[in-house]
């Protein structure tokens, strides 16, 4: 008897811990360790993988491009990949995960709003230093302070107020707007952001439908039927990746866009896949045009190139965002070395060092505020054709400054968007203006 | 339960209470174990009554949501408070659930549980300005006693308050199955009409089964919200309702251990799965599903107790 | 108030019209085989898969274009005979005679190892395939244009209805396997080979599955989850209808349809929600579903 249950232990022994190991190293913070180990999170399947797969394959650009010149302080970087279409509680098992191994140093995650606003807390609890490379949601650091989380990238208020700014001067005889967006923070946030600055500016306007299809709905054909009943002359939606393409696919031989006119403020990420309508004002999330007259001044071309001879399309600007999470990784870095002495820093230091980091990008510049949040500029313009470049571009573009269109830090953002009058736009840039 | 019985518990307790000392990051998995365990065994305790609910998530998802509605909304943190009200909302919710469900068998049980499920989780992915929609809510760190926690401090006090549970719970429910309502509980598998006309009410029994079980998976849910620290819809999603079917049966329902091992064993393989081959995650889950239910009708505990050499199937519950 | 009724209908029969070609399949396989195939919408979405690349081979060998449309039909029929005999000859024999426990759980499994074979074998970003949609044009109607091929689904669907009543009341297969149905025991003594006929029936259901994914696939894109999603859907019309009952599933696909059609015009939080809630309502008052009883054994 005593025996059997001396097996029986040991097996169940056996099978907790079997089960339950996985690789650890010993390595202590300051030690310059053999690679600078990183977790990037973005969506490599199912339909959200339209975006974020460029955004992968713009990280491994860059690190090719660092490493070939020499790491970051001599150390080369390598990525772990996660892909979030596990849906966020296994986003967040996979962060806590690589977190907790004594050998990772860095996170750039994530892509989704929704998965941001899951792992900052979680980045704090953990002491992780982590940039959201693509996550916009200007509800990240509405309710508090998130020590270790920053966001370089650009925020959901300065975006979408762009692109109601560029409708408005654009067509000022807007009467009826309908939204469509996914059913999640980032869609529900851009409709807040829509209607308050839509309220503020004109408050002529109505809006006449709210849909939020959830996100990769594969058929969306009652929805553009609803769309068409209702009339409205401008469509606007944050869809983006598979689900814009869809929704663009579906709608076209409806006669959906030649009814109203269409905004896709992700449109440019997706204007390679899917043939978009006439005269779609689309533009990209911040700055991250790659042809964009500020861009071909800075590093864009090359990493362009390079994207190009690899993946055999050019970037888009998911790509440019990820690529630009890098390069302010790397100014982190270099900065809390220099600041160390030369020696390799800790998670802390490099957390210290994204204070208040001030760089140019390859597309632009960006300024991290004391709230954590980037100000970077806002591109948006038309859909073109220009003889010279197979691929559609950008035309008639407008650059808005950053800090004109983002909410001063700590004010609440739709109560700042409230507070503007029907006179802010005069002081902006025209449509076509940014050449 | 026998001398035997209680060492290999004993022995489990003791090594899944050490593991986290020697490999920290097991801390997390094996909390998630912990509470996935208890939603198994929720299932585990209505399969011995021959019912398969294909919606027992919900009852996981009402225990996070209630965990995180009360640290949100009323600003009560307290780790104790929290697991006790978040498990008994979701043993209200079972009663009431139960109250209409227990008069279905065989598939349609399945599928009303299934059909309840989905409201549940639909609901909570749509209701955007009260549960945060798909992305769900964060849920703060909890306070012990008054006492304000780190998260690793809050963790390791979760980690082993949930195995305290496990193991306490296992023997109240062990108890539970030993009682004349346990054992009628699997005289509805073998034979309702005979148990009715022994004056037992079949419905009444399986009512307090159905109650426990919301109780326990709720409880899971609990323990998650608070371990994770963000409750989604997706807890709450049918094919999360399969996994716990799935546990248990893996695990092995005859026996408390048996859920416990299911969930300890799947965790530990998704852990190891997701570094290596994380497309093939699903894929590997079917197949020991098919392996388990073709060759392993006892599950893993079964398994061990033969390699053990005790063998006391007869009259055991099966599938 | 014309306005609104005409495209709400409209949209209503396009959409009952691809629900109900999972859903019958769904009924006919428990019909005859007493098997709740959780796997059901794994066949939906590798119909989709197949129909969508099949499609674009045509397109890109520069074949006549009109060829996409037979390939719909031909590569659910291919799927169906791929894995209909297969499955029911291996996995769902087995399960014969078994509790409903593990029934469910082999079907179960299965669904998780087809989930992730598709993405091995497809790959994991969207395809589409849209040339029948697109070459059969517009048709307006109420102000609203809308596609010849939604309103070819819903003759589609029309039709399948209709043939899947013939097949079962006038054919001989048919009338053996609603023979089955009836008793099974008195018809194994009558000399009827059973298993044949379950195995005809599960292939038929899978045929119906890969069916309806099939004709999804010129309207709407195809990619992973678009099983697990199906499913959901089509146990609930299954069990509105009546779990068994043929014209069962094709009112309650129009019940459903019209629920979530209504709840997208009208309250568009709620249109996921839509399809379960009427399943819970009639369920409560009909346990056994609108045309179903405890003890009905008619297909």
């Amino acid at each position: 008897m005593r025996l059997t249950s001396i097996t029986g232990t040991a097996l169940a022994a056996a099978m907790v811990l079997s089960t339950t190991l996985s690789g650890t190293s010993l390595a202590s913070a300051e030690e310059k360790p053999e690679s600078l180990n990183v977790g990037v999170f973005t969506f490599m399947s199912g339909p959200a993988a339209a975006y974020g797969m460029p955004g992968r394959q713009g990280a491994e650009i860059m690190i090719e491009q660092i490493n070939a010149a020499g790491g970051i302080g001599g150390v080369p970087i390598k990525a772990s990949f996660v892909d979030e279409a596990q849906g966020a509680q296994g986003v967040i098992s996979e962060y806590r995960r690589l977190a907790e191994a004594p050998d990772t140093d860095f996170m750039i995650a994530a892509l989704s709003s929704g998965n941001c606003l899951a792992l900052a807390p979680i980045a704090d609890q953990m002491k992780m230093p982590t940039v959201g490379w693509n996550c916009d949601t200007h509800q990240l650091f509405k309710d508090g302070a998130h020590p270790y989380f920053f966001r370089p990238n650009g925020n959901t208020v300065a975006e979408f107020m762009s692109y109601v700014l560029y409708f408005l001067d654009k067509n000022p005889n807007v009467r009826r707007v309908a939204i469509i967006n996914p059913d999640y923070s980032f869609g529900h946030d851009a409709a807040e952001i829509v209607k308050a600055t839509l309220a503020a500016l004109n408050p002529g306007v109505k809006v006449v439908a709210e849909l939020y299809p959830k996100l990769g709905a594969s058929s969306y054909q009652t929805e553009i039927s609803r769309l068409s009943a209702a009339r409205p002359d401008v469509i606007f939606s944050n869809l983006w990746g598979g689900d814009l393409e869809n929704f663009v696919r579906q709608a076209n031989p409806r006669g959906l866009f030649r009814q109203s006119q269409a905004v896709f403020a992700l449109g440019e990420s997706s204007m390679q896949n899917v043939e978009m309508p006439q005269g779609a004002i689309v533009g990209v999330l911040g700055d991250g045009w790659w042809r964009s007259p500020d861009a071909a001044k800075r590093g864009a071309p090359a990493f362009g190139a390079a994207y190009k001879a690899k993946f055999g399309q050019d970037p888009v600007f998911p790509a440019m965002k990820m690529a630009n999470s890098f390069v302010v990784m790397k100014a982190a870095y270099e900065k809390a070395i220099a600041k160390n002495g030369g020696e390799w820093p800790s998670k802390d230091q490099v957390r210290d060092a994204l204070e208040g980091l001030s760089i140019d990008t390859l597309t632009g510049h960006v300024t991290i505020r004391p709230d954590h949040d980037g100000i970077v500029d806002q591109i948006v313009g038309t859909v073109t054709k220009v003889d010279g470049i197979d691929a559609p571009v950008l035309g008639s573009m407008v650059r808005y400054s950053g800090d004109k269109v983002l909410p001063p830090a700590g004010d609440d953002p739709v109560a700042w968007i409230s507070s503007l009058t029907p006179y802010f736009p005069k002081d902006m840039p025209k449509p076509g203006s940014y050449r | 339960m026998n001398r035997s019985s209680l060492a290999l518990l004993a022995a489990a307790l003791l090594i899944a209470g050490l593991a986290p000392l020697a490999f920290p990051f097991l801390q997390f998995v094996l909390t998630i174990a912990l509470a996935k365990g208890f939603a198994a065994l929720g299932v585990a305790l209505l399969l011995r009554a021959g019912l398969i609910s294909l919606g027992h998530a919900m009852f996981y998802a009402v225990g996070a949501y209630a965990a995180a509605f009360l640290a949100k909304s009323l600003g009560f943190t307290d780790m104790m408070g929290l697991i006790v009200a978040a498990t008994i909302v979701s043993g209200l919710c079972g009663l009431l659930v139960g109250l209409f469900l227990v008069r279905y068998r065989a598939i349609f049980f399945a599928m009303l549980n299934l059909a309840v499920s989905m409201v549940v989780f639909a609901l909570l992915s749509k209701l955007y300005g009260l549960t945060g929609g798909t992305d769900g809510m964060a849920v703060a760190v909890p306070t012990l006693f008054g006492l304000t926690l780190t998260k690793e401090g809050s963790d390791t006090v979760l980690f082993y308050l949930a195995l305290v549970l496990a193991a306490g719970l296992g023997l109240v429910v062990h108890r539970y199955l030993k009682s004349p309502l346990g054992h009628a509980l699997s005289a509805v598998h073998s034979n309702e009409v005979r148990l009715e006309y022994l004056g037992v009410s079949a419905a009444s029994t399986l009512l307090t089964a159905y109650t426990i079980s919301a109780t326990l998976a709720g409880l899971g849910g609990a323990i998650a919200a608070l371990s994770i620290g963000h409750v989604l819809p997706e807890f709450a999603f049918w094919t999360q309702s399969g996994q716990l079917v799935l546990t248990a049966v893996l695990g092995g329902i005859s026996g408390i251990a048996g859920p416990f091992l299911g969930a300890a064993f799947l965790e530990g393989v998704h852990t190891l799965a997701v570094g290596t081959v994380a497309d093939a995650w699903n894929l590997i889950v079917g197949a020991v599903l098919l392996v388990v239910i073709f060759f392993l009708p006892r599950g893993l505990f079964g398994l061990i107790e033969k390699i053990a050499g005790r063998k006391t199937q007869a009259g055991e519950t099966e599938l | 108030m014309l306005q609104t009724l005409i495209p709400l209908f409209v949209d209503a029969l396009a959409s009952a019209a691809l629900i109900f070609f999972v859903a019958v399949g769904l009924t006919l396989v428990f019909s005859v085989l007493r098997v709740l195939n959780v796997a059901h919408g794994s066949f939906y979405s590798i119909g989709a898969y197949a129909a969508a690349s099949l499609g674009l081979w045509i397109v890109s060998a520069g074949l006549p274009d009109w060829l996409t449309f037979p390939a719909l039909v031909l590569s659910a029929a291919f799927v169906a005979l791929l894995f209909g005999p297969l499955v029911e000859n291996t996995l769902v024999r087995w399960t014969y005679g078994k509790s409903d426990a593990v029934q469910v759980l082999v079907t179960f499994g299965l669904f998780l190892i087809l989930e992730d074979l598709q993405k091995m074998v497809f790959g994991v970003q969207s395809l589409y395939q849209d040339t029948p949609m697109s070459m059969l044009g517009i048709t307006e109607l109420g102000g609203i244009v809308y596609l010849n091929y939604q309103l070819l689904l819903i003759v589609l669907a029309g039709v399948v209805l209709v043939a899947l009543r013939l097949f079962i009341g006038h054919s001989r297969t048919g009338r053996l396997i609603a023979a089955v149905v009836a008793d099974r025991e008195v018809s194994q003594a009558l000399g009827i080979d059973t298993n044949r006929m379950y195995t005809i029936a599960f292939t038929l259901g899978v045929f119906l599955a890969a069916l309806g994914g099939a004709m999804a696939t010129p309207t709407s894109g195809v990619s992973p989850g678009l099983g697990a999603d199906t499913m959901v859907l089509a146990f609930a019309v299954a069990a509105i209808g009546g779990l068994g009952q043929v014209e069962g599933a094709a009112i309650a696909s129009l019940i459903v349809a019209v629920a979530k059609v209504l709840a997208i015009y009208f309250a568009p939080e709620f249109d996921a929600v839509a399809p379960y809630v009427v399943m819970l309502a009639v369920l409560l008052v009909k346990p056994y579903g609108l045309f179903g009883s405890p003890t009905t054994r008619r297909i």
